[in-house]
């Protein structure tokens, strides 16, 4: 059990590029966070230094409160869960999960003893003395996790573990995990890019993008209160609508001309992004007021069964408009629809892409840089 | 793929049988010539089946010194054996360190060093074997075991096989080592060398059988002949002077000197023909 604090960490590669610019980030003891973003964001390289398999170039990494920059990933007594489960093809199951404690000089009887345990927990006891390669994808995945669990290590590290497994099997496995993590308690850090996944787990999502954190909090904070576009755009399946509106005497005007009183930070006159989530569009109806509504076009339906996803146009705008219909609906394609969304919905940005919006405290807050 | 057609089966039987009896006749035609006395073989064509000697001749071969040799076939084959393992361990415990080094390790010059060890390739003992001669007659190691086999040890063959097999290893493997706290000896020991043991096996064998079949280094560098190997011997027996050829000790030796490398191949073979059956990853 341990907490883990990164002040401005950062990442430079030889060849100059910056992996990751001054992260700051502290995990709470037995907290799961979620570090989520699309390729190439740095978030695989954060993981890897806090394991120690990439050096840190700038600022400090404490676990526990003691500095580990310089250690070797041993000595740091964290455990990592690979995606491709990097189990060693020779060693049995049982070889497999004793490993580490092998090389700690732990007695024999007493690897015996918690690699029994811990395979016990996990349901391998009946594959110890197999090989890897003769156990199921999911089955391996255990085993990776069975290594990393039977050190106890002081925080676990999980490199998108599930990405090589099939979807059932995957959201098996993501609820096993949240599982075990509660019922161990260990501190974990868990990247992955998959939105389900990191929505799912976290106690904490951690949004990155650029080699910086965009955004950390819990799930449900970042889904309603996204403090960047990207952020918006990121969470959220299908993705937020973004429509490009401007301000006018407090007020934003959509592009069809529509005013809505929204409380944005924005000078006059200046170019914005509005986004609505595609389930915040509804169909208007006439007991709604008639100031928020937008006139589009259905072009294409996607039935998803328990929803239907209609994706629309509006006249001037260059981006489908999704709105989520119930499944039942009866749209079909070419038909116009009226759609209408509440302002408590709506979220503004500014040019730059950070959040517009005056209405709560602490909306603007971002991750510091 | 794999045809199921009776004609087709046959056919390519036949032909392999064909091919094995082949190869096989001039072995069996040594060890026909081998039983044979020395006067039956002057007077008669190549025989074809097993003479009235027997295996006296190897008998006689194996108990008494070789002629002209002052040396016992046993030494010979011992001297052989000596030298065909020391290169082929020698050859297997240096190149699984350099491959180990290049692969895994970060060092300045480190694709230079590959190229140098490359382009050794292209350099054989024969290329090299007066200023080998010398090095080794300097540092007095002619007539000695560590002569015939130190300058034959170094190999880039060996060295590119193993790196190339190296580099399949997933980089997360080592990862996970070193997160589980195995150092450099560690992982070489309990993850690589393991994971490697098919190749090393098949590596053994071909350079055993290398090192076995050396005759020009042997050669020159022994002239006492208790460190004489068993190839050069073969050699000896065949220049006489003016004295008959004795084939059928000729022919014994050829058939006696098989036998170590065709023991490795039985003994090591399992090993890396279940490499190349099912592979271990």
């Amino acid at each position: 059990m341990a907490t883990l604090q990164l002040t401005r960490l950062k990442k430079r590669y030889p060849n100059g590029f910056i992996a990751l610019h001054e992260v700051d980030l502290s995990v709470a003891e037995g907290e799961l966070i979620v570090i989520v973003g699309p390729s190439g964001c740095g978030k695989s390289t954060l993981l890897r230094t806090l394991a120690g398999l990439e050096s840190i170039s700038d600022g400090e990494l404490t676990i526990n409160g003691r500095r580990v920059n310089e250690m070797e990933p041993a000595e740091r007594d964290i455990a990592m869960v690979f995606q491709n489960y990097a189990l060693y093809p020779h060693m049995s199951v049982a070889g497999n999960m004793g490993y580490a404690l092998k090389n700690r000089g732990v007695p024999k009887d007493e690897i015996r003893h918690r690699v029994a345990a811990t395979a016990e927990l996990l349901g391998l006891g009946e594959l110890l003395e197999r090989r890897p390669r003769q156990l199921s994808g999911g089955q391996r995945q255990r085993v990776a996790m069975g290594r990393a669990i039977v050190r106890e290590p002081q925080v676990f590290l999980f490199d998108e573990p599930l990405s090589n497994l099939d979807a059932k099997l995957r959201v098996q496995m993501r609820l096993e995990i949240r599982r075990l993590q509660k019922r161990l308690g260990v501190t974990s850090v868990y990247v992955t890019h998959d939105q389900v996944e990191a929505m799912t787990l976290a106690d904490r999502l951690v949004v990155m993008n650029g080699g910086r954190v965009e955004q950390c909090g819990t799930p449900m904070a970042l889904y309603a209160q996204p403090a960047t576009r990207f952020v918006a755009s990121f969470l959220g399946s299908p993705a937020m609508n973004f429509l490009p509106v401007t301000t006018h005497q407090g007020c934003v005007v959509l592009p069809n001309g529509t005013q809505l009183a929204l409380p944005v930070d924005i000078p006059e006159g200046r170019a914005a992004t509005l986004g609505v989530r595609p389930e915040h569009l509804v169909e208007a109806t006439s007991t709604q007021d008639a100031g928020v509504t937008l006139d589009v076009t259905v072009e294409m339906l996607e039935p998803l069964g328990a929803d239907m996803l209609a994706y629309t146009r509006l006249p001037g705008l260059e981006e489908w408009l999704v709105v989520r219909l119930d499944g039942a609906h009866a749209a079909s394609e070419g038909q116009r629809l009226s759609l209408a969304f509440s302002p408590t919905h709506c979220h503004v940005f500014d040019a730059d892409g950070m959040r517009a919006m005056t209405e709560r405290a602490g909306a603007k807050e971002r991750a510091v840089q | 793929m794999r045809y199921q057609r009776l004609g087709l089966d046959l056919v390519s039987h036949l032909l392999l049988a064909a091919g094995c009896g082949l190869f096989f006749l001039p072995v069996w035609l040594a060890f026909t010539a081998s039983t044979h006395s020395m006067s039956d073989l002057y007077t008669h064509i190549a025989p074809l089946w097993i003479g009235d000697v027997g295996l006296g001749n190897y008998a006689q071969l194996l108990s008494e010194s070789v002629s002209g040799l002052n040396t016992g076939m046993l030494r010979l084959l011992f001297n052989s054996l000596v030298m065909a393992t020391g290169i082929a361990a020698g050859k297997i415990v240096i190149s699984v360190l350099a491959a180990y080094a290049i692969v895994f390790f970060r060092f300045p010059l480190r694709r230079l060093c590959f190229w140098l060890i490359f382009i050794t390739l292209m350099l054989p003992v024969e290329v090299r074997i007066l200023p080998t001669y010398e090095v080794v007659a300097n540092l007095h190691m002619l007539d000695s075991y560590s002569g015939l086999i130190l300058p034959l040890i170094a190999s880039a063959t060996a060295t590119f096989l193993l790196r190339q097999f190296y580099l399949t290893i997933p980089p997360e493997l080592v990862e996970a080592a070193r997160i589980d706290g195995a150092g450099p000896w560690r992982f070489l020991k309990d993850i690589l060398l393991p994971l490697s043991k098919t190749n090393l096996a098949a590596l053994f064998v071909i350079m055993f059988i290398y090192g076995w079949n050396q005759y020009l280094w042997p050669l020159l560098v022994t002239t006492d002949a208790s460190y004489m190997t068993v190839v050069v011997s073969l050699k000896r027996m065949l220049t006489t002077g003016d004295a008959l050829v004795p084939w059928q000790d000729v022919t014994a030796t050829a058939i006696l000197a098989m036998g170590p490398p065709i023991l490795v191949i039985l003994l090591l073979q399992r090993y890396f023909v279940k490499g190349l059956v099912d592979a271990e990853k």
